[in-house]
């Protein structure tokens, strides 16, 4: 995984608090939103996005940036690839 | 007088315009409902209409026979809210006044890339003429692969499109066709149903019926000429028979008073219920944007928070009152069984009606008598 810092943050969403399904939708719904290539970043608090958002990004074939450890919260970055 | 204005007369328009009008004459409330449709229909009977043949009228009541005496219905469509005026504009330019508004607009459908009526192979079953078009399909089905697949989240009902495959499956065997039919259930997430506890046992009960669950499987559109369902994600789902759930969004009115999110739902205090950045506006139902259930269940039990806060303000204090996210709703799993989903912000769903049983089937079908003649009427 590369360094977050060195990536351009296109599309930010904030989902704390949301409970599931709506972070996965969110960032559904901004993945179809950006450009190839570009980084969305993510952030949740809800406890299933740990294992939901990596196995989607997989099956849609996208790639996970980097995921991170927050207090009370994950951050999630996700480059739209096709 | 304290004049409430209630748009949208749906069951949560009309429950909460019901339980108002209990308190009406203590705390001289002038209601008003605003609904252009004269009657109301039983939406959660179509997963059961969907597999029989008695008529759809039967779901059907008029307006004046839910309505309590002291709610003045205009049949006429609300066009847009001016919150700043306190002020509601319905659809012949007549302006009318309130000191407390309630919105319970519901959701629409999109048709976008196609129409559902013009479609001989793609259903629905969340409106009586998609309900009837479906059944005179599936009347005539001899074999083949129907696809089962929401198109948005959220959507209204969250177990219905799981109670209709159940349904679809119950009804094949019935028939002695399963064995010629492949019943393919199409997700976005990684399990079939929004909550989880029920949602592992969705899964299980999928399994052994021979229904086949596709995981992260989002609407994208339909390939109508090769009868394919393509995902976001890029799979291409063959089929023969396709129900999609309708595209839903919130409706124009909400977008067009600036009230709504991008799809145009309301952003509502998940507690209070009133919307954020409006004290002395309420939302209930499929309009909002709570973190639960788009179900007729959640109105029921959060219409006594806003009679208590909209009481508790005319009093001059504080909207004091919490919904805690309280819902009860069955899942239907075949002809004669159900689950019983309880669950609220504070806790999942109790296990104990996890468990199919006869006695919560019993329930689901007594639930119309109830839902016409004491739920939508405010008496409980």
């Amino acid at each position: 995984m590369k360094k977050m810092s060195k990536e351009k943050i296109s599309i930010s969403i904030d989902a704390r608090g949301s409970h599931c399904p709506g972070p996965m939708m969110e960032l559904i719904k901004a993945i179809r939103q950006a450009e190839v290539g570009e980084i969305v970043e993510l952030l949740s608090s809800e406890e299933g996005s740990l294992s939901d958002i990596p196995a989607w990004i997989e099956k849609a074939k996208h790639e996970l940036v980097d995921m991170i450890k927050e207090d009370g919260y994950n951050r999630f970055l996700v480059r739209k690839t096709r | 007088m304290n004049k409430i204005i209630v748009i949208g007369g749906g069951f949560s328009g009309l429950t909460i315009a019901n339980k108002l009008a209990k308190k009406a004459r203590k705390y001289k409330l002038d209601i008003t409902l605003i609904e252009p449709k004269d009657h109301n229909f039983y939406e959660p009977d179509l997963i059961f209409y969907a597999f029989n043949n008695k008529k759809l009228s039967k779901l059907y009541k008029p307006m004046h026979k839910l309505v309590r005496k002291r709610v003045n219905h205009i049949g006429m469509r609300a066009k847009k809210v001016e919150t700043e005026k306190k002020k509601v504009i319905l659809e012949d330019g007549t302006e009318l006044d309130y000191d407390y508004l309630v919105l319970a607009t519901g959701v629409k459908y999109i048709e976008k890339d196609f129409k559902y009526s013009e479609q001989k192979h793609i259903h629905h079953f969340y409106s009586p003429p998609a309900t009837e078009k479906f059944r005179q399909m599936i009347k005539r089905f001899k074999g083949g692969t129907i696809v089962i697949s929401p198109s948005t989240v959220p959507y209204k009902c969250p177990p219905a499109p799981v109670e209709f495959t159940f349904m679809l499956d119950s009804y094949l065997k019935k028939r002695k066709l399963r064995d010629k039919a492949t019943i393919k259930f199409l997700y976005p997430l990684s399990v079939p149903f929004t909550v989880k506890e029920a949602a592992v046992v969705v899964a299980e009960m999928y399994k052994k019926r021979g229904i086949e669950f596709v995981p992260y499987c989002n609407y994208e559109k339909v390939d109508i000429e090769n009868k394919k369902f393509i995902s976001f994600e890029g799979e291409e789902i063959e089929y023969d028979e396709l129900v999609l759930l309708p595209i839903h969004e919130g409706q124009d009115i909400i977008k067009e008073s600036g009230l709504g999110d991008k799809e145009g739902y309301v952003p509502t205090d998940k507690f209070t219920l009133q919307v954020k950045g409006h004290p002395n506006i309420y939302a209930i139902g499929d309009c909002t944007d709570l973190p639960t259930s788009k179900a007729g269940a959640v109105s029921h039990y959060s219409a006594p928070t806003i009679v208590k806060n909209i009481i508790n303000q005319i009093k001059g204090k504080e909207a004091s009152a919490k919904y805690n996210g309280k819902t009860i709703c069955f899942l239907v799993t075949s002809y004669q069984k159900a689950m019983m989903l309880d669950f609220s912000y504070n806790h999942p769903s109790r296990k104990y009606g996890l468990i199919p049983m006869r006695i919560y089937m019993l329930f689901k079908r007594l639930f119309r008598f109830l839902y016409f003649h004491i739920l939508i009427k405010g008496i409980i």
